[in-house]
């Protein structure tokens, strides 16, 4: 069974972050990212690793792991697609976009590909509505103003490895401005 | 006094006060589920809301600015206010449903949307009947729903623990369960999972819920969504009676009620005692229901070359009185129990000094370690103190096995102490002596003893119990003997089948009554079989008589128990020194 734990650099930044509260539990989040980026989702064994290092209740730290669909209760693949199903994504077309990729990926939204390439997850809002539909990247880059081609060239993109670079959106009141120039 | 003003009457209150739990302890209504008088306050339900004003003070003057007609002038708060988080302040007004719509409204739409998700199937659910959803729903719900979606599913019959199973689909996510664990037991096992419309409370991955207090949460949970594994479906509350009365598994004595249909405990809740329990009771008190409904003694037993016979009364009686005719008192070792009520010790020991036997003895069920400081104790028996006050003597659980062997006694009347099973004395030891046993359940003891004798069980008696810290509390008859009749005994309670239903109907059963006397009640007969002067007619001759005799319990009385939720017996002497 493979062992999960904070390196000694690991738990002194811990300490550092548990000394910013008055207690330890707002330390959860922070240092479930932490373990996170090192082992790449939260399973139940590393929300026990996090429960112990913080000397909190596991149930609690269970709570707030599952509470965020960012943290990864389970192994993803390598690029997660964040598909927003929230209320103003919706109504641009949200779910067209989720089956879409479904169809081309040929998994449902929650899975992850064969290969462990892809997952797909429907979540909430990403606070993006100005921008519907739009997906995010394994808690990263946004996908914004989502179409069937723009799908299909970021999936061959991300196939390749190549991320989609920024795009910058100019608010409404600012756009003519910016595509003067 | 600070006054308050709900619905437009004055009521005055002292010291820091929630407004829910002011509105509670005047006797009013106002709907909530969440809020709980020894848990935190989340105010996440939303369902008590008021509207609140306060009184608008001139700063210069330091008066209450007035309207033209000398009224106060209240400034409301903006929006409704939860009056489970709200401290009342000096001059507050208060409107709650009884005279505002836009409470009654407030109320109606935060049911609505708990009911959004909530299954509307209280035929079948466990907890319908004592639902504080499904009563306030009926008074102060929507007529019906708006939403005509298809309602979200949770998982169903998740077994949380070895005692309670989990419906999410009947959760509003109160949190009353997990401050519960966080709060009161400590445990922190379980939490709220997922978000929006799909949380529910479960233990963390790889852990149960296997708190020694884990069943509290089925008590206060106001759905149908936490359910104890051993009740549930198994009766209706309406089919119930329930009657007041104490743990008996345990030292601490936790108040509780006892829950009976057809003279069978279906269930044990904890009484509201803050001098004990506060709301809550151990698991473990719940199990006493065994005790009470199975493997029960009914009719007496002799003992015939080594096979136990069913025998009457009478032969019983007369087995009894031969023998202790032809012993000597000295010869006769009277043993009391933790496990029998005050009265019950009472009468054995003074019966058998009216023998001649001046002492008798006990060996109290102490097992150090297993307690936890909160309401497990470390003793076993519910009444162990109650033996010590009467003046037993005291024997250690090593020292009996030696007394019997010694060969001093040719008797021994045991009163509902379990000594074989507890490994006292093994059944070698006692097979020169004549044994009586006086008990409620069958036992290595029973099946050993020459004579054994049926006895009630705390509910099914009156009897006085003092507990570990000396507090003194009394059962009440909950479940009928052959002997007595809820209808004719009044201090029994009546249930709606108890009521309305007849013998004949085919959910009654006579063969849940087990043939027995309270203890005390069998040393009269004894006392009459050997023409010996000793009448008690009453259980409250007897009580009255220990209160008149015994310094420990002066002033003690059922009324009193009763109204004061019992009688602290050691801390008496010095309340009363502060009175004078």
């Amino acid at each position: 069974m493979e062992k999960f734990e904070f390196t000694k650099e690991e738990l002194a930044v811990i300490d550092e972050i548990i000394a910013k509260y008055p207690n330890p539990q707002p330390a959860v989040m922070p240092v479930l990212w932490m373990a996170q980026d090192k082992f790449g989702h939260v399973e139940p064994d590393v929300q026990k690793l996090v429960a112990n290092t913080l000397g909190l209740p596991e149930s609690h730290v269970h709570g707030v792991a599952t509470f965020y669909t960012q943290y990864y209760k389970e192994r993803k693949g390598k690029y997660v697609l964040d598909v927003c199903t929230s209320f103003s994504c919706q109504a641009c077309g949200a779910y067209d976009t989720l089956h879409y990729i479904e169809d081309k990926l040929g998994i449902k939204a929650g899975d992850t590909t064969e290969d462990g390439m892809f997952s797909i997850q429907s979540v909430e809002c990403l606070g993006a509505c100005g921008y519907a539909p739009m997906m995010q990247i394994t808690n990263d880059i946004y996908v914004n103003h989502l179409t069937k081609e723009k799908i299909d060239t970021v999936i061959e993109d991300l196939k390749k490895d190549k991320l989609p670079e920024f795009e910058p959106i100019p608010l409404v009141q600012n756009r003519e401005i910016a595509q003067e120039k | 006094m600070a006054e308050i003003f709900i619905d437009n009457n004055r009521y005055e209150f002292e010291g820091p006060t929630k407004v829910l739990q002011f509105i509670l302890d005047q006797g009013l209504e106002l709907p909530f589920f969440c809020y709980h008088p020894s848990l935190s306050i989340p105010a996440n339900c939303r369902q008590c809301y008021v509207e609140a004003g306060q009184p608008v003070m001139n700063r210069e003057t330091g008066k209450y600015e007035v309207d033209e007609e000398g009224n106060r002038v209240i400034r409301f708060f903006p929006k409704l206010m939860t009056a489970c988080s709200l401290d009342a302040t000096d001059g507050m007004v208060i409107k709650t449903h009884v005279t505002s719509e836009l409470v009654r409204r407030g109320q109606k739409d935060v049911l609505e949307f708990i009911l959004i998700n909530h299954p509307l199937d209280c035929p079948i659910c466990d907890q319908a009947g004592e639902c504080p959803l499904q009563i306030q729903t009926y008074k102060y719900g929507p007529e019906g729903s708006r939403f005509e979606h298809k309602k979200v599913h949770k998982p169903k019959r998740i077994q949380l623990g070895p005692r309670v199973v989990l419906d999410a689909e009947r959760c509003i996510n109160c949190t009353r369960c997990v401050r519960f664990t966080e709060e009161v037991s400590k445990s922190n096992q379980l939490t709220i999972v997922q978000r929006g419309d799909k949380n529910y409370p479960v233990t963390a991955p790889g852990t149960e819920f296997d708190d020694p207090y884990s069943i509290n949460t089925v008590d206060i949970c106001p759905v149908g969504a936490l359910t104890s594994s051993d009740f549930r479906f198994k009766a209706r509350v309406w089919e119930m009676s329930s009657t007041p009365s104490l743990d008996i598994t345990n030292g601490k004595g936790c108040s509780v009620d006892v829950w009976t249909r057809d003279n069978l405990v279906m269930r044990i809740t904890p009484r509201h005692n803050p001098h004990i329990n506060d709301y809550w009771m151990p698991d473990a008190g719940r199990e006493a229901y065994k005790i009470y409904n199975e493997n029960r003694i009914s009719r007496p037993d002799l003992n015939i070359d080594g096979d136990k016979v069913k025998s009457s009364w009478n032969n019983a009686l007369l087995t009894i009185a031969e023998n202790l005719d032809t012993v000597k008192p000295s010869e006769i070792l009277v043993l009391g129990s933790g496990y029998g009520s005050v009265e019950d010790n009472y009468v054995l020991g003074k019966f058998f000094s009216v023998l001649g036997q001046e002492q008798a003895h006990f060996v109290p069920n102490i097992l150090a370690g297993t307690g936890d400081n909160f309401l497990i104790s470390d003793d076993q028996a519910p009444n162990t103190n109650g033996c010590r006050f009467l003046g037993f003597n005291e024997l250690k659980p090593d020292s009996i096995n030696k007394e019997i062997t010694s060969g001093k006694y040719k008797t021994i009347i045991v009163l509902q102490e379990d000594i074989v099973g507890r490994n006292l004395i093994t059944t070698q030891d006692l097979s020169n002596v004549f044994m009586v046993y006086l008990g409620t359940n069958n036992n290595d003891t029973s099946r050993f003893a020459n004579v054994t004798i049926p006895v009630t069980t705390a509910i099914e008696h009156v009897g006085s119990y003092v507990n570990v810290d000396g507090r003194v509390q009394r059962s009440m008859p909950a479940k009928e003997t052959v002997y007595t009749d809820r209808r004719i005994n009044l201090e029994m309670s009546m249930g709606r089948l108890d009521h309305f239903g007849t013998r004949f109907d085919n959910w009654v059963s006579d063969k849940n009554k087990v043939d027995c006397i309270p203890a005390w009640e069998f040393f009269v007969r004894l006392a009459h079989e050997m023409n010996k002067e000793f009448q008690y007619n009453d259980v409250r001759e007897i009580i009255s008589e220990i209160s008149l005799t015994n310094k420990h319990f002066s002033g003690v009385s059922y009324e009193r128990m009763d109204n004061e939720l019992g009688i602290d017996l050691v801390n008496k002497q010095k309340e009363e020194l502060n009175l004078a």
